[in-house]
């Protein structure tokens, strides 16, 4: 008896279930004849006809502004409407862009990473060399979304990433920040500090976020392989091996941030990392890039004006040096009518070119330029003006992990990485393994 | 079924049919297409013959995540069914406040996978290495950055989050026992143990059946937690079958290889939890 009733529960329940499904699926769909049709009006192409662009991106933390220079451009122009959608998170951006494509409801501007994705997208790309964008672009920065001659993305800023380091506690503790140029400097400094850890209120000198893998696999590792390829990310998306050529410094460089890191390293993330270790000063320096200085004021103004980059050097080869590359590529889809690709090229050049866009490029977005003709002097935050520092001043080197095979970065080298700093694998383990997955992936 | 009978039976089933048809049984076959291909999510899928399963039978990472994943079902089922069916025991009892406790009891519930996981993040990592500098002892602190406690931190966030859904079940079955059953036995001279054992646990077999289900295939196809607590961390050693498809699927851009794998996947639970429900409800008795 009972267990009759409760079937017939439980078919209810799953029939409300279901209901709901196929309500939202027909939402959605309703939602996609909307667009489709108001993409089909504007086939003509005529003047005085609404040009609509999709622009679906990948930047959470300019949501807003972006939103509000949208809008701006709406009533200069006012044949265009641009509707914007942002979701962030690696991953996750690319799984919902994928989606997007399947379902038909392709945007017009999008985002892409770098060579794997260019790859990946080709056919969906529109050629974007006759922009003005694309002519002001700094030198270096379309390597990376150029493919047979065309430039198939516009760069959205550069950003860099290094040691991070509070100079007050430098200062307190006597240290010269400015002389560090090495690896061998940057483990004198470790320790100096760790010598002082009580007396300047540290847990550790240094903090080690191993758990994220982005930033052990993608960034550290990067910092030591580019000199193995050239700076060149199309040399690194190329290669069917990867050799490890300054495995050596590599590994001291482990070391180093592991001996001082506050432990376990293996179960730091990004938000203990920043937030709540180098935001209040329980760490000195930690691995991070310009990114971070919002997070950073946002927990703690006054330390965030008093920050810098060190380098993450090889010895000998990269000296004083930080890598510096481009985060994201604006890209076109071809497939929309004439007239919403040339509205999307349009309002992209707005964007970089002209001299509302690169005011609010540099006071809103807070961007480090990567067009020319720029007022530089008004990059506001301490870490972005170091970043170009670095740059003008030429000690930079590439963000070769752009052209790493898919995943490799963080679910191979990262996780090898956790296992070396757990003291599972030894340091040849560590090499051993991540060669093998790179020359398989790129068989 | 007369025939307006069947008319109503098939209009009102209808929008779960066509509705199972688009979002699963459809679905579950181009899955099934998908895993012969080397689709990459963009661009044209070419069919690949087995090259896929012949892979991966050699992908060591698959495999330890299939044992990870079947460690953990197994410790989470039994912890889940004990502790949910102790607690409907407890709380079935007529004493002050068995009501609340129900709720309370239920409450984990209600609270999403991936918030649980991250409010359980901070707990393993900051509550217990607070607990830890104060006892001194370093077990506490290292919570989370090992193996051993990335999986029984996920038993445990499981368990509280699982074990008061099984006990509304369990509390359902129990509360169908006939009075009249359990009068007789008291007048037999049973004990409260002989009552549970002889009495109430045949005829809450049923109860089993269901809990055992969904338990079962709750804890394998578990992803939300797994992703907010450790994401598969440290060195992948606590990453579980989804997430690992998952990531071979949008980390590695390899559609086809990680459908392949769910095909694999979606047989062995099919095989455990077909038998499951096949052993359990033979144990099924009539009241």
């Amino acid at each position: 008896m009972l267990n009759k009733r409760m079937k017939k529960i439980g078919s209810g329940i799953l029939l409300a279930g279901f209901t709901l499904t196929t309500l939202a699926a027909c939402g959605n769909a309703s939602e996609t004849n909307n667009s489709a049709a108001g993409a089909s009006g504007t086939d003509e192409g005529a003047s005085g006809e609404v040009v609509e662009i999709d622009i679906f991106q990948f930047k959470v933390e300019f949501k807003d502004q972006f939103e509000a220079l949208a809008k701006q451009y709406e009533a200069e122009n006012e044949n265009v409407k641009i509707n914007i959608e942002t979701v962030g998170g690696g991953s996750d951006y690319g799984a919902a862009l994928k989606s997007k494509f399947s379902s038909g409801n392709e945007p017009d501007i999008y985002n892409i990473g770098g060579p794997e994705d260019v790859t990946m997208w080709v056919d969906n790309l529109t050629d974007l060399s006759d922009t003005e964008a694309a002519n002001q672009a700094l030198e270096g920065t379309l390597t990376g979304a150029t493919k047979d001659g065309k430039v198939l993305g516009l760069p959205y800023n550069i950003e860099g990433y290094g040691v991070v380091y509070n100079k007050a506690i430098f200062e307190e503790a006597g240290i010269d920040a400015t002389t560090i140029k090495t690896l061998t400097d940057l483990e004198a400094a470790a320790e100096t500090l760790d010598s002082k850890k009580e007396e300047l209120g540290l847990d550790a000198p240094f903090a080690l976020a191993a758990k994220e893998l982005w930033i052990t696999g993608l960034h550290s590792g990067n910092a030591f392989l580019n000199a193995e390829f050239d700076n060149d990310v199309m040399k690194a998306f190329d290669s069917k091996t990867v050799e490890f050529k300054y495995g050596e410094q590599f590994q001291k460089y482990i070391d180093i941030s592991n001996k001082y890191s506050v432990q376990p390293a293996n179960s730091l993330d990004y938000s203990q990392q920043i937030e709540q270790l180098f935001s209040n000063g329980k760490v000195a320096m930690t691995q991070q890039g310009n990114w971070v200085y919002p997070t950073i004021a946002s927990v703690n103004p006054e330390l965030a004006e008093n920050i810098g980059l060190l380098p993450i050097p090889i010895d000998g080869v990269t000296e004083g040096t930080i890598p510096v590359g481009v985060p994201m590529y604006w890209g076109v889809n071809p497939n929309g009518s004439e007239a919403e690709v040339q509205a999307s090229k349009d309002f992209l050049d707005y964007l970089y070119t002209t001299e509302e866009g690169k005011r609010i490029v540099l006071e809103d977005f807070k961007f480090v330029p990567a067009y020319k003709g720029y007022d530089t002097e008004k990059i506001s935050d301490p870490l972005s003006k170091d970043v170009y520092t670095y740059y003008t001043e030429g000690n930079t080197t590439g963000w070769v992990f752009m052209g790493y095979p898919a995943g490799w970065g963080e679910q191979t080298l990262g996780a090898e990485i956790q296992k070396y700093v757990a003291g599972e694998a030894t340091w040849a383990e560590v090499e051993e393994v991540a060669k093998a997955k790179w020359a398989e992936e790129r068989e | 079924m007369t025939h307006q009978k069947k008319t109503w039976f098939y209009l009102f089933s209808a929008p779960v049919i066509i509705a199972l048809f688009i979002v699963v049984v459809i679905p579950f076959f181009y899955g099934i297409y998908y895993s012969f291909t080397d689709w990459n999510g963009v661009s044209e899928a070419a069919l690949v013959g087995f090259s896929n399963y012949s892979k991966l039978l050699k992908d060591q990472e698959f495999w330890t995540s299939i044992w990870f994943t079947t460690k953990f079902a197994f410790v989470a089922i039994f912890l889940i069914n004990a502790i949910g069916l102790g607690l409907a025991l407890l709380v079935t009892n007529k004493f002050k406040g068995a009501n609340l406790l129900r709720t309370i009891f239920f409450m984990p519930n209600l609270i999403g996978g991936l918030i649980l996981g991250f409010i359980w993040q901070f707990i393993f990592i900051n509550a217990f290495s607070a607990i830890g500098d104060v006892l001194n002892s370093t077990g506490l602190k290292t919570w989370l950055s090992t193996p051993e406690t990335g999986f029984w931190a996920m038993v445990i966030v499981m368990c509280w989050q699982m074990s008061g859904y099984v006990m509304v079940i369990y509390i359902s079955y129990l509360q169908s026992v006939d009075d009249a059953l359990l009068e007789a036995s008291d007048l037999d001279g049973a004990s409260a143990f002989q009552k549970f054992w002889h009495v109430k646990f045949p005829l809450i077999m049923p109860g089993f059946t269901v809990s055992l289900f969904m338990t079962l295939s709750n804890s394998f196809k578990l992803y939300d937690q797994n992703l907010s607590l450790t994401n598969g961390g440290p060195y992948k050693s606590t990453q579980m079958v989804a997430m690992n498809i998952y990531n071979t699927a949008f980390l590695e851009n390899k559609m086809g290889y990680a459908q392949s794998k769910a095909v694999i996947f979606f047989l062995c639970v099919a095989i455990i939890s077909l038998t499951q429900v096949y052993l359990t409800k033979r144990k099924e008795v009539e009241a």
